[in-house]
């Protein structure tokens, strides 16, 4: 019987057998639960949200049925804790574990694999397929033509986004523009996606859609969110990439994808060194394009943020779109500055 | 009978199934299944029987199954429609 495991006492035999197995064990957990045999602990594992993490059985028990008894319980109170799909990170080897278990594969890249439960891929391709159909319709990609993608935050969409979206635009046939979907910057996701389709509307060839919790997100890429350095970052960006050329660009029918030159945030620097060291591999070009300046700096979100930060309006027309602009002297964008001061983080 | 409220029944063993069930405007039924290939169309004839059967027209129901027989489905799913019941 699956239990959980709640006193100090549990708590330190779960964490010396998850260390027994050759996992690490990590604070910060929502659940964690385990399964005794005589007992000792035979199975453990644990849930942070809507990732499960340190699922360890004891090898004489691997063939049977502990995994999907522990996992069915972390699912049940994930489920209960209002998590309609799950995660989970396993070595590639427990993949075909966890797929039968009714897990989906999302990526495998070196010693780590993403599977999701829930299904909520299959609805995330299949909104965008029906948005990239209906701009078909509208406009047909012409014969051999690239479709290409950029990845942005937008916190806020600035005149340097914009620009980059130009450009890249220019560079292929169309260009979709993904929006980070995880809301943990100042602006909220939905302000910040409609402010990247007011500033591209003048682009017919440009689709805006957002990620999911498939790029850039506490899941695939928890570092970007975090301030402090951490020695897995490495591994988890090149898995957030590994996820986008294994299943987002197949499912839009990207081959290019657009970035940034990133002269000031060392993680943005890395993560783009990634991508050329990940995506090659899966036909993915990857494009450097320079930042656009105004005055010697890039024209970044995170200078407006500053500007907003320090109460300098007037710096704003030169950074922002006049339909940001006008939404940051909006009512709602006053809320999210008055907000801004108590942010935390490079990205936030 | 209305699902009113998001409710859950069944585990992840093998030969077993977890039912998630949540309101919802229109009815919707999502079948997962190690064995979806060859079994989908009988999985989801069970299920249109049982929310025909309790008058069930709005929803979303999901299931996740191990290779189920029908009565454990019609069971899982019947526990799950009594917990997503008004009270």
């Amino acid at each position: 019987m699956v239990t959980q495991l709640l006193s100090s006492g549990d708590v330190a035999l779960a964490k010396a057998f998850i260390e027994a197995q050759g996992l690490a064990f990590e604070p910060g957990f929502d659940d964690l639960v385990g399964v005794f045999e005589g007992g000792a602990l035979v199975a453990a594992g644990a849930r942070a949200g809507e990732v499960l993490k340190m699922v360890a059985i004891d090898p004489a028990h691997q063939s049977g049925a502990l995994l999907g008894e522990l996992v069915g319980e972390l699912v049940r109170l994930g489920r209960s804790a209002g998590h309609d799909g799950l995660f989970v990170f396993t070595r590639p080897a427990h993949a075909t574990s966890f797929e039968a278990l009714n897990f989906r594969l999302l990526a495998s890249h070196a010693t780590v694999a993403l599977l999701e439960y829930g299904g909520r891929f299959e609805a995330w391709q299949a909104a965008a397929r029906a948005a990239l159909a209906a701009l078909e319709a509208r406009r047909p990609l012409r014969p051999g033509a690239t479709t290409g993608a950029v990845v942005v935050n937008a916190n806020p969409f600035t005149f340097g986004h914009q620009w980059l979206v130009e450009q890249a635009a220019a560079r292929c046939g169309r260009l979709v523009v993904l929006v980070v979907r995880e809301d943990r910057s100042a602006f909220p996701f939905e302000a910040r996606r409609r402010l990247v389709r007011q500033g591209t509307r003048h682009l017919a060839e440009v689709l805006v859609l957002d990620t999911g919790p498939y790029a850039v997100s506490a899941v695939t890429f928890p570092a970007y969110f975090l301030s402090r350095a951490d020695p897995v970052a490495g591994i988890q960006m090149e898995l957030d990439l590994a996820l986008f050329g294994q299943r987002l660009a197949p499912a839009l029918g990207v081959t290019r994808r657009f970035v940034g030159t990133e002269p000031r945030c060392a993680t943005t620097r890395a993560y783009n060194a990634a991508m050329r060291r990940v995506l090659p591999a899966f036909g993915i070009e990857v494009v450097e394009l320079p930042r656009l300046e105004a005055g010697g700096a890039p024209v970044s979100a995170s200078a407006v943020r500053a500007a907003l930060l320090s109460g300098d309006v007037a710096a704003l027309p030169a950074l922002v779109p006049p339909s940001t602009l006008s939404y940051l002297l909006s009512d709602e964008g006053r809320a999210v500055r008055a907000r801004l001061g108590g942010a935390e983080g490079r990205h936030a | 009978m209305k699902i009113a409220r998001k409710a859950q029944a069944g585990t992840m063993q093998s030969s077993d199934l977890m039912v998630a069930l949540e309101p919802a405007d229109e009815l919707s039924v999502e079948i997962e299944s190690t064995v979806k290939k060859q079994f989908d169309h009988l999985i989801r004839a069970v299920v249109d029987e049982v929310l025909a059967r309790h008058g069930v027209t709005a929803g979303r129901v999901r299931l996740t199954d191990r290779g189920a027989l029908d009565y454990a489905i019609q069971a899982r799913l019947e526990t799950a429609l009594s917990r997503a019941a008004e009270r």
